[in-house]
């Protein structure tokens, strides 16, 4: 009933050395602790781990001693009956032992050492180990996998839906909103996420007619041929930009998005740069001789003087376009000095404080009592007679019962049908003499002596009567009447002035109505006037920088710039 | 990036017998052209007429972009042409040279083609990624002009396999100076004896930073359950081992730091490089696509 332990080890050079000990005993103690039978030195075992029990000729069984177990034959066990003439592997932490019987009857424990027990840790002396690089995923393998990403997402991915959507118009194109450089303007935000409702050919700049699909009422600036003489012989470094430009097969000069520039931002679309209409009106003289108009390349430093359409002739109500420089004088057909209206001392302003509290007048005519805002507030309402002018210039000429009879302005004929016609029960002025320039023989005399037969409409319609006061009387074919009067209600048409803009400045900044004796003065400011705040885009001490597209359209016909009687 | 001494008779062949740094190959004439490339950049910028608004489709971006594109695939060569070492006006020293300073020109190349406008998309995807690598760049280049001194300094003389070799002789010793603890004592040697300092996190290796080193564990749960470790004598010598062969694994991860410091800006270099190639095709393709 012996133990037979063999004890393989290994020696520095390779060779295996057997050591052969008979433990003549029915039980063998094992584990860490040198004073055990079978002794394993491996911190993985116990100092007492098991103990080995002789049962019979053939069997031995173990028994773990405390609650570690070991391993037969692969399995982790705490106890374990062995038949010695079949064998087994029991493994007690790096120590293999296999059982077997000797022919002798000997149970044979084969003790083997699995590996150095005193290196747990692994091989260490890797070199490779030593690198960063082994504990990180490697640099190739990162790089392709992200620039697959990146080509998969932001080109492949787009590209493909974009072709599919082209044979399926249906089919969204995914992926393409990263090639958007920047938000839409409010105006096109609604195509933010359909790039080619603009990008409709792969490769192709925007197009025209693109853009006109949606923009029917976008006319030309001017005819093509007089567009291409003004562009001529633009400096060398535009004419190679131009070149090139067109090499790459971009539509222009002159195509839509050469001036309109979108992805900036959602807000209203910018302004067009001075600079796109300085290319060609900034020397339009020198390219142009027959044009009218005077070069223009910045408000402050290269604009002509203003050229308002003022009346040249009442009678045909003809109107022309005379420079402000040479002090031009309008006949409107209309006799209003200004200066007398807005005398604060006058009689006018006493007239206004007595009869006017009922229409909103102060102590005082303003401007605003007759020149009234249209809704945008942007330009004036014409001036009318009935509304602006009649409070204190009264047409009645009769007074039946509590009724006063009253002329119809505008009308000769009527007024002469109702003049010829009256026979009033009194006079509406009596014959009390009206002060100063309103007395006989003033300028503001108005005769409204007691009618008498068809004297009445020739006094009405001479230099001092009720008429003449305001017009201009003359005979039109052999009858009596008066010169039409025509009052300009836009004097820039080619320019948009923004009357709601300037609100907070007083009207006498600009026009010098107060000091206006006559109404042939025509009183708008001129650009001097205007350049006080105004100068150009790119003036740096400027206090409004003003761009032309601030005052001019390019697109004719006369539509308002967004910015005009907008915020 | 070391220098090959050429056998010339010129003044200049002499100097280059001693070492001279990429960073001042040919008295920083590449330097000098980087600045000259980003000052000309910049001058354009400010003085010339960029309408409407820069940006990279004004006929400023597209000669800015169509530039630093080149340098960007320029620059990227290097990683092929580091493979040949030759002497001469065309060396890879002078490569280098021309590759540090115009990386670092392209930051306002690349910059002013931009105009100054970012959004979230594939463009400025390409410019980060840009800006990463060249990023990565400095640091490489600033670790590699301050790092391996202190490497040195702490190796103290040792090889790699040397200082394995040593936690491993104190390993031995631990094995078997450990063999008669008790179960709760033992395990904490074996935890020590089974870790392996080189099987670190890059976060580990980069940060210096184990607060769960089972070295130390071992050295603290030792003392825990024998506050009185002089007693035993083969306590004792335990401890002592532990003491060792924690020191020495402080001195092998210093080394990883070190060493992995050196080594991280090119893991970051090289795959955003490729990846920064991808997103620039993508960029100059979809920049045309949609025109």
């Amino acid at each position: 009933m012996t133990f037979r332990l063999r004890q393989i080890e290994q020696t520095s050079d390779g060779r295996e050395i057997v050591r052969v000990r008979n433990i003549d005993q029915s039980t063998l103690s094992l584990g860490r602790a040198t004073d055990n039978d079978v002794n394993l030195p491996d911190l993985a075992i116990e100092l007492h781990h098991a103990d080995i029990l002789r049962v019979d000729e053939a069997h031995i069984e173990i028994k773990a001693a405390d609650t570690l177990g070991f391993g037969v034959d692969g399995n982790v066990t705490l106890f374990a009956r062995v038949d010695c003439r079949t064998g087994a592997e029991l493994r007690f932490g790096t120590f293999r032992i296999t059982v077997s019987l000797d022919d002798d009857g000997a149970a044979v424990l084969t003790i083997h050492p699995c590996e150095e027990t005193g290196i747990r840790s692994g091989n260490l002396d890797e070199r490779r180990a030593f690198a960063l690089t082994s504990v990180l995923p490697g640099k190739r393998m990162l790089a392709w996998l992200t620039a697959s990403i990146v080509l998969l997402a932001f080109l492949a991915v787009p590209i493909i839906s974009q072709q599919f959507h082209a044979v399926h118009p249906k089919s969204a194109i995914v992926g393409d909103a990263s090639w958007s450089p920047g938000k839409l303007s409010l105006a096109h935000h609604a195509l933010e996420s359909r790039c080619e409702a603009c990008h409709v050919k792969p490769f192709q700049s925007v197009r025209n007619e693109t853009c006109r699909s949606c923009h029917k009422n976008a006319h030309d600036h001017a005819p093509p041929d007089r567009m291409d003489q003004a562009r001529a012989n633009p400096p060398l470094a535009e004419l190679f930009l131009r070149t090139v430009a067109r090499e790459f097969g971009r539509e222009g000069p002159g195509g839509c998005v050469d001036c309109h520039n979108e992805h900036r931002g959602l807000a209203p679309m910018a302004m067009p740069q001075q600079k796109f209409c300085a290319e060609c009106h900034g020397a339009l003289r020198d390219k142009m001789a027959d044009t009218r108009l005077g070069n223009a390349g910045d408000f402050g430093q290269l604009h002509p003087q203003f050229t308002p359409m003022i009346v040249t002739d009442p009678g045909t109500r003809a109107l022309g376009r005379v420079s402000l420089d040479t002090n031009p004088r309008e006949r409107s057909g209309l006799t209003f000095p200004h200066r007398v209206h807005l005398d604060p001392l006058g009689g006018v302003a006493r007239m206004a404080a007595s009869i006017g509290r009922g229409h909103g007048y102060g102590n005082r005519l303003e401007c605003k009592d007759c020149h009234h805002p249209t809704e945008d507030r942007v330009r004036f309402q014409p001036v009318t007679m009935e509304r602006d002018c009649e409070v204190c210039h009264s047409l009645a000429y009769d007074k039946v019962g509590g009724i006063f009879r009253k002329l119809h302005h505008g009308d000769v004929d009527q007024m002469i049908a109702d003049l010829s016609a009256a026979s009033p029960h009194q006079p509406v002025v009596t014959g009390r003499r009206r002060p100063g320039e309103y007395a006989p023989g003033g300028a503001y005399y108005s005769n409204f002596a007691s009618p008498s037969g068809g004297g009445l409409v020739g006094r009405a319609l001479s230099r001092d009567g009720i008429c003449g006061e305001c017009h201009t009387p003359v005979t039109r074919g052999g009858r009596l009447s008066v010169m039409p009067v025509t009052l300009v209600n836009r004097y820039m048409a080619n320019g948009w002035f923004d009357h709601r803009a300037h609100r907070q400045t007083p009207c006498a900044s600009c026009h010098a109505a107060a000091a206006s004796t006559s109404s042939a003065d025509v009183l708008l400011p001129k650009i001097a006037v205007c350049r006080t705040c105004h100068a150009g885009e790119n003036a740096a001490g400027a206090k409004v920088p003003s761009g032309c597209a601030m005052c001019h359209r390019f697109h004719p016909p006369n539509v308002v710039p967004s910015r005009v009687g907008g915020v | 990036m070391s220098s090959l001494p050429r056998n010339r008779g010129d003044a200049r062949g002499k100097s280059d017998a001693v070492h001279e740094s990429f960073l001042r190959h040919a008295r920083y004439r590449w330097l000098k052209i980087g600045a000259l490339v980003s000052i000309m950049a910049a001058a354009m910028y400010l003085v010339a007429d960029i309408g409407p608004y820069p940006n990279g489709g004004t006929w400023y971006g597209y000669t800015t972009g169509t530039i630093g594109a080149l340098l960007i695939v320029w620059l990227s060569l290097l990683g092929i042409r580091k493979r040949a070492m030759t002497p001469g006006k065309w060396s890879l020293k002078a490569w280098t040279s021309a590759h540090v300073y115009l990386g670092l020109a392209l930051i306002m190349i690349a910059t002013l083609h931009t105009g100054f406008q970012f959004g979230c998309n594939v463009h400025t995807l390409a410019y980060a990624l840009m800006m990463l690598v060249v990023l990565s760049g400095i640091f490489g280049i600033v670790v590699y002009a301050m790092l391996p001194a202190a490497l040195s300094n702490n190796r103290e003389q040792l090889t790699e396999t040397q200082m394995v070799e040593g936690i491993r002789a104190i390993d031995r010793q631990l094995n078997d100076s450990a063999q008669p603890l008790q179960r709760s004592e033992a395990d904490l040697v074996l935890a020590a004896l089974s870790n392996n300092p080189l099987h670190a996190s890059a976060a580990a290796r980069l940060s210096g930073k184990y607060p769960r080193c089972a070295t130390q564990q071992a050295i603290d749960g030792l003392r825990a359950i024998n506050p009185q470790a002089n007693a035993d004598p083969s306590l004792a010598r335990v401890d002592a081992l532990l003491v060792r062969r924690k020191a020495q694994i402080d001195r092998l991860r210093r080394h990883l730091r070190l060493k992995g410091i050196l080594e991280v800006w090119l893991a970051v270099h090289i795959p955003a490089t490729i990846a920064l190639i991808a997103a620039l095709i993508a960029h100059i393709v979809s920049e045309f696509y949609y025109w």
